[in-house]
């Protein structure tokens, strides 16, 4: 995370990339750039992931074993490595959105306290 | 997070990692492809909106980040460098157990006994019952076969076949590759004073072709020495043979050596370990099927279907089943019945008598012939088990008590940043250290225990090493590992669960109430074991003890006994008589005989019955089974067994005088239940005969069997009848046993050709009698004693731990002036209160199990009150000892030193 990012752009917090990871991959399996790709389309580009930190994430959760990953044809018909979530994996997406959401109610309501 | 994620992500954590260390390239392929692959959809985007196909790649490369430095926190990512984190983990471990000695010793060694007692136990059930023959390729391929056939609506199994069958058989059956037969004979081996009865294989020559083993020097017999036509009288020797007999000397290939009733030239010599297909049974010297026939039996034995003496092994053809095989054989069996009726019309059709075969794994009969009781050994296992369980139990116990111990240490490296299942993982190597070590301490007691259950349950010539043996081996690993994974898994995962906050700031007395309740669970559960496993021990030697005071009704230590094997030699049957009197003569010459007298049989050894009469009493010798004996004068003094009343035999009975039958008390209460037996009138033979008079009452003896006896026995004059085979009784002055070979020595000269004489112990025939007894009663004993030792260990370590624990209560106590003997007393009443918990429960399971011990046992109940009572004692006797020791240690505390402690 050391590239130097788009200034108008936001800076991930410690830990949320593995969030979007698993939230980009809840859909569907998706291979490295589509995830990257996916996650900029719906955050309307303000959240950049920088694209070198993405892979050493995924390896880390494979390891975890919250995401496994399998070789497959791309959609323009070339040979990509695809990840998909495991059920732990998909347990563990919902533990840790559950414990955002807690975190960004918390943070907004001592925000927006007056 | 739930215990199956936690275990999930260890699964996935260390299946990624090997698969990172194992298959590094190509690991690394991938991560090329999949970046270069993220690189080209990148610039083919930047392309796509315009950008020129240079400046798009540059920019894609740019907006990627280093190529290299991303690779390189892929590869910690992944954790290449696990090695070293398993080494540091390992080397962790190491240090940890090295800072606790104590706790180390006491893991390993009890672990160690537990895995010890079960690798030697593994050893002789394997050898006895699983094991495939040494030196056989694909054993699951090779069967036994068996044959049967219906006879007046019986199903006949006929245990051995002809030879004729075994080649109508290998002819028309097609599924099979390979068929042998062979028979294990016991065959004097040697001539004259050298001469000693061994098991030898009698084969066929393609036996050895179902083994992949090839002859130290010389060779295997081939067909042509087994030729039924013209067979070659030549023998293979057993390495142990040809070591311990021959000096493994490789001149002896040509030599004569005579094997029974041939002489035989020596071919080969076998490997070490090849003893056939019987490990129980080792053969020592191997000779060829024909041969042996031709040297006792007329030439048609081998043709025709009248002598039933071999055992048929088959190779099926790959992919041919078990079944496939029999049905295959079962109409070999057909087309082989119709030749033997084309002999024999008596024989009925195939329709009727429906021969089939049914074709067994090669272990089928393991352990009928080695073992009395094959269920007593299974017993063995099972208590064994119960050991290793008890074992676990303890070691589970210390390391929940050390996971308590580091719960702040555990809390403190959570809270620095180490990941749950890293730390989970750790401990978990730290307990595979430590069961590791336990099943090298194992093998190394196996190794030591191994002699012991051989001379119980296995020949000399067989060996039950542990070392070298890869099975045992595997075993003992296998154990310690599923041990280790056993006791460490709890612990370890309540290790990675703990409430970080709450240990942190808890001291170290604090807390663990859950886990107290799991180690008394476990603590009553050893005690109960223990428990179980003493009555069991109880019982067998109360039985042992019965059995072994059972009335005989002849002495046998002071007793050998002389039988004569004449092979070759050919004699008469008054010849034989006279041999077998000179023999007697030249025992009583020696100064040690007290005396010696001509029998018949042996008792315990065969049982002989005649058909008889009596006058008055219908169809008497259909009372019962009365064995018949015959004895010299001096016969009933030799055995030490008391005439009741009347006489025994003496001088004035000779042939041509009167004949004389002595009874047992038994058999005169049988046939003249209101009447005097003395001098009543026997006839043996049918009716017609004269009378044998009764002269005599002796004692009831055990004849067939030691606890199974009806007591009916009758003696005959031997000088009266003078049979041609016979036994020679002789009582030393002393324990025979040492005396052996002494009388041995000094009868053989007397011997014809190559006849020799075989002298016996009367204890050795006994022996085989008592040796289920024994052996239950040792291996419960072994084990119980084992068990309760575990379980002391266990009782004192946790209640050292909670005087430990309590040091400041107690000192406190001390310090406010309750009397010493209120704190031994609460300290000792803890220990009493776990072995009075583990005595009820492990009395009321070992009476609910008393049902299935019940038939292996004698003359005692499964319930006996007296083990029951005297197990309890001990027990509770062991708790207090056990907790004696930290309550003195309570006592003694300094309040002081005491209240300061933390």
């Amino acid at each position: 995370m050391t590239d130097a990012p788009d200034t108008a752009k936001l800076e991930l917090p410690q830990g949320t990339l593995d969030l979007l990871i698993l939230k980009a991959l809840s859909l569907e399996a998706q291979h490295g750039w589509a995830i990257s790709e996916r996650i900029r389309q719906v955050s309307s580009a303000a959240l950049q992931i920088p694209q070198g930190s993405l892979y050493p994430a995924l390896h880390r959760l494979e390891r975890r074993g919250w995401i496994k990953a399998k070789w497959g044809e791309s959609d323009n018909n070339r040979r990509a490595k695809f990840y998909e979530l495991t059920r732990t994996g998909r347990h563990q997406l919902e533990t840790e959105t559950a414990a955002w959401r807690r975190l960004t109610i918390a943070v907004r309501l001592v925000l927006e306290m007056q | 997070m739930s215990v199956g994620d936690l275990l999930a992500g260890i699964a996935s954590d260390i299946r990624y990692r090997l698969r990172a260390i194992f298959h590094r390239t190509e690991v690394e392929r991938e991560l090329d492809e999949e970046l270069r692959y993220h690189l080209e959809r990148e610039s083919e985007k930047h392309a796509r909106r315009g950008v020129a196909a240079a400046a798009a790649t540059r920019r894609a490369r740019l907006e990627f980040g280093g190529v290299d430095r991303v690779k390189e926190e892929v590869r910690d990512a992944r954790g290449v460098r696990i090695v070293e984190t398993m080494l540091r983990d390992l080397r962790y471990a190491i240090r940890g157990l090295r800072a606790h000695p104590g706790f180390t010793l006491a893991v390993v060694a009890t672990l160690g006994l537990g895995i010890g007692a079960n690798t030697a136990m593994f050893g002789v059930v394997d050898r006895l019952m699983f094991r495939p023959p040494a030196f056989m390729p694909d054993p699951a391929s090779v069967n036994r076969v068996d044959l049967e056939y219906t006879f007046h609506h019986d199903e006949i199994e006929m245990g051995s076949i002809q030879y004729q069958r075994y080649l109508d058989l290998a002819r028309d059956a097609h599924t099979i590759t390979q068929s042998a037969v062979f028979q294990n004979r016991q065959l004097a081996i040697g001539t004259g004073d050298d001469a000693r009865v061994m098991g030898v294989a009698v084969v066929s020559a393609s036996y050895f072709n179902l083994f992949d083993a090839h002859p130290v020097i010389g060779r295997f017999f081939n067909e042509a020495d087994d030729s039924r036509t013209s067979p070659t009288p030549v023998v293979v020797l057993g390495n142990t043979l040809w070591r311990t007999r021959f000096g493994s000397r490789r001149d002896i290939l040509g030599k004569q050596l005579q094997v029974g009733s041939l002489n035989a030239t020596i071919i080969g010599v076998a490997p070490d370990g090849f003893v056939g297909i019987e490990p129980s049974e080792p053969a020592v010297a191997f000779i060829p099927a024909t041969a042996f026939a031709a040297a006792d039996f007329p030439r048609e034995a081998l043709k025709d279907y009248g002598w039933q003496w071999l055992y048929m092994l088959i190779r099926r053809k790959p992919d041919v089943g078990a079944a496939a095989a029999a049905a295959d054989l079962s109409h070999a069996f057909e087309l082989s019945w119709e030749s033997e009726r084309a002999m024999d019309p008596q024989r009925e059709s195939v329709k009727i008598a429906r021969p089939h075969a049914t074709v067994l794994p090669i272990q089928a009969y393991r352990a009928v012939g080695g073992v009395r009781s094959p269920s007593i050994v299974l017993w063995i296992l099972g208590v064994a088990g119960i050991v290793l369980l008890i074992a676990c139990a303890n070691v589970a116990n210390l390391l929940l008590g050390r996971a308590f111990g580091r719960r702040r240490e555990i809390a403190v490296r959570l809270a620095l940043g180490v990941s749950r299942s890293h730390l989970v993982l750790q401990l978990l190597i730290e307990t595979l250290l430590l069961a590791l070590l336990a099943g090298l301490a194992g093998v190394a007691i196996g190794e030591a225990g191994q002699s012991i259950l051989r001379s119980l349950f296995l020949p000399d010539t067989t060996s039950t090493a542990v070392l070298g043996d890869s099975r045992s081996l595997l075993f003992a690993i296998s154990v310690a590992l599923l041990a280790g994974i056993l006791t460490g898994l709890a612990p370890a995962l309540q290790s990675g669960r703990s409430e970080l906050t709450s240990a942190l700031k808890s001291g170290v007395r604090e807390g663990g109430g859950r886990r107290t309740r799991t180690r008394n669970t476990l603590l009553v559960a050893q005690a109960a074991l223990s428990v179980i496993l003493l009555v069991g021990a109880g019982l067998f030697v109360r039985s042992l003890y019965k059995v072994a005071s059972i009335k005989l009704g002849y002495d046998v230590d002071p007793v050998l006994y002389v039988e004569t094997d004449l092979r070759d030699t050919k004699l008469s049957d008054s010849a034989q008589y006279q041999l077998s009197t000179r023999l007697a003569e030249e025992a009583r010459a020696l100064p040690e005989v007290r005396s010696a007298a001509l029998a018949m049989t042996v008792p315990l050894y065969g049982m002989m019955m005649w058909s008889f009469s009596v006058p008055g009493v219908d169809s008497a010798d259909q009372l019962g089974h009365f064995a018949l004996q015959m004895g010299e004068r001096d016969y009933f003094r030799t055995m030490g067994t008391r005439i009741l009343r009347g006489r025994g035999f003496d001088s004035t009975d000779r042939p041509h005088s009167e004949k004389v039958v002595v009874i047992s008390e038994g058999m005169a209460k049988k046939l003249w239940p209101q009447a005097d037996a003395l001098g009543k009138c026997i006839k043996f033979g049918d009716d017609t005969m004269p009378c044998t008079n009764v002269i005599g009452i002796a004692e009831n003896v055990k004849m067939n069997d030691v606890v199974v006896d009806e007591g009916l026995q009758y003696y005959l004059s031997i000088e009266q009848r003078q049979p041609s085979g016979t036994t020679l009784f002789v009582r030393m002055n002393d324990d025979a046993e040492h005396y052996t070979e002494m009388v041995r020595k000094r009868l053989q000269p007397l011997m014809p050709g190559t006849s020799f004489v075989i002298v016996t112990p009367m204890r050795r025939i006994l022996d085989p009698h008592l040796s289920s007894w024994r052996m239950g009663a040792t291996m419960f004993l072994v084990f119980g004693v084992l068990a309760l030792v575990l379980a002391a260990i266990g009782l004192y370590s946790v209640i050292a731990y909670n005087v430990a624990q309590r040091t400041q209560e107690l000192g406190l106590r001390i310090a406010l002036g309750a009397p010493a003997r209120d704190v031994l007393r609460m300290i000792l009443g803890e220990g009493l209160r776990f072995g009075l918990a583990g005595i009820v429960v492990g009395a009321l399971i070992a009476l609910a199990a008393g049902h299935w011990v019940q038939p292996l046992l004698y003359g005692v109940s499964a319930h006996d009150p007296l083990v029951f009572v005297a197990v309890a004692a001990v027990l509770a006797i062991v708790a207090i000892a056990a907790s004696a020791i930290p309550a003195l240690h309570a006592v003694r505390l300094d309040p002081s030193i005491a209240l300061r402690a933390e």
